[in-house]
């Protein structure tokens, strides 16, 4: 399978870095295409601007500032998303990257007259999310996890009707020991290798 | 009250523009102490940097000196007034930025590096208000779980040393809402900020 990996973490050696490392080899030792997204790397422009604004429903060729992301995203058949969750959701790098991507003639199309959007990303098959949380389940279930259903719910309706999701978490990284995170990561590996 | 409204619409005019001036309007004449923050005006970057990062959990988090004005702001707040679109079932990327860049520790939460333990710290904040409006309906917003609002109403209100109010101002399907719709959500905006 061709997976597009999308990553966000500003800090090399970070333990979300790790994740990213174990996920990318696990996947490529299990024979799959890996394209590798990070976005901090990219230096990705996460701000949706007043121009690309107006231009909201005119299709991705007018975009010129997006149109690699928008192909790669558009010939990838897993989509696996790795980053740290802060303040219950997505980094807003990566939360940009929703918003300046996944627009209309990329992820759905809003045919003439009609009501509702129609997907366009029938090409993911596969939606992974690997998530670190610094605080503990409880905090979490607390905030109501907004992130999760962003997601799982949300980008998942514009991909394959059947595409299959899979959430992986850690919680309250800030106090864990060095062997539940290795654990985490032979955990991760595993999922990988069976993508 | 003193209130921070703060602002995430990269249009200069329109519809977001007339919500974010009709709160503004309606809590100076209120007699409220405002103070306005309008993220796309001051461009501001929503990136959390690498310095800001490895700083995070140490005694200075505060990295920026544009980040350090937007902290004074918001520990002088009373109120935390929010205006954005929902996009994606949630905050644009550039208000949640400003959550993760601004709300650090020492300001919306205190981190205990011995008993590793998160504590609130938002003393002065005791009202959240939240505009928003929505391309999709009433029941896709719930069944989508409103990420934007559960961020401002539970995670932020979590920050709260006290019980903090939380006022939700929300309009749906706005793409095809009717000039008079519109019209009246400016009109409920008005009447519900005069009287916080």
């Amino acid at each position: 399978m061709k997976a597009l990996v999308a990553y966000a973490h500003p800090v090399e050696g970070s333990f979300c870095s790790a994740v990213r490392d174990r996920l990318t080899d696990s996947l490529v030792a299990a024979g799959h295409e890996v394209d590798l997204m990070d976005l901090y790397a990219e230096e990705f422009n996460t701000t949706l601007s007043a121009e690309e604004h107006a231009l909201h429903h005119s299709g991705p060729e007018n975009k010129p500032a997006i149109a690699d992301h928008a192909r790669r995203l558009s010939s990838a058949e897993a989509l696996v998303f790795v980053y740290p969750t802060w303040w219950g959701g997505q980094p807003a790098i990566l939360k940009g990257w929703f918003d300046r991507v996944w627009v209309e003639g990329v992820a759905y199309t809003l045919d003439e007259g009609a009501s509702r959007i129609r997907p366009l990303l029938r090409n993911v098959r596969r939606l992974v999310v690997v998530t670190t949380h610094g605080s503990s389940k409880w905090v979490n279930a607390l905030q109501g996890e907004p992130g999760k259903r962003v997601i799982l719910r949300g980008l998942r309706s514009l991909c394959h009707p059947r595409a299959r999701s899979r959430w992986i978490a850690m919680y309250g990284v800030d106090r864990s020991r060095e062997s539940d995170r290795g654990r985490f990561l032979d955990r991760v590996g595993s999922v990988m290798t069976r993508l | 009250m003193r209130a921070l409204v703060v602002h995430a619409h990269p249009s200069t005019e329109g519809y977001s523009r007339a919500l974010f001036d009709t709160a503004v309007d309606a809590l100076c004449s209120a007699g409220h102490e405002v103070d306005v923050l309008s993220l796309y005006d001051e461009g501001f970057d929503a990136r959390m940097t690498r310095a800001e990062r490895v700083a995070y959990h140490s005694d200075s988090p505060v990295v920026s000196v544009d980040v350090a004005r937007h902290v004074d702001l918001v520990t002088r707040a009373e109120m935390l007034v929010f205006v954005y679109p929902t996009w994606w079932f949630g905050l644009p990327a550039v208000l949640k930025g400003w959550l993760e860049r601004v709300l650090v520790p020492g300001v919306g939460f205190v981190f205990d590096p011995d008993t590793r333990r998160v504590t609130p710290h938002l003393r002065g904040v005791r009202r959240i208000v939240g505009i928003s409006t929505y391309g999709m309906t009433w029941r896709y917003t719930k069944f989508f779980n409103d990420a934007g609002r559960r961020t401002l109403s539970r995670a932020l209100r979590l920050g709260c040393t006290g019980p903090a109010r939380v006022t939700w101002l929300a309009m749906y399907r706005i793409d095809s809402s009717t000039p008079r719709q519109r019209k009246n959500f400016l009109a409920r905006i008005d009447r519900e900020l005069s009287r916080v």
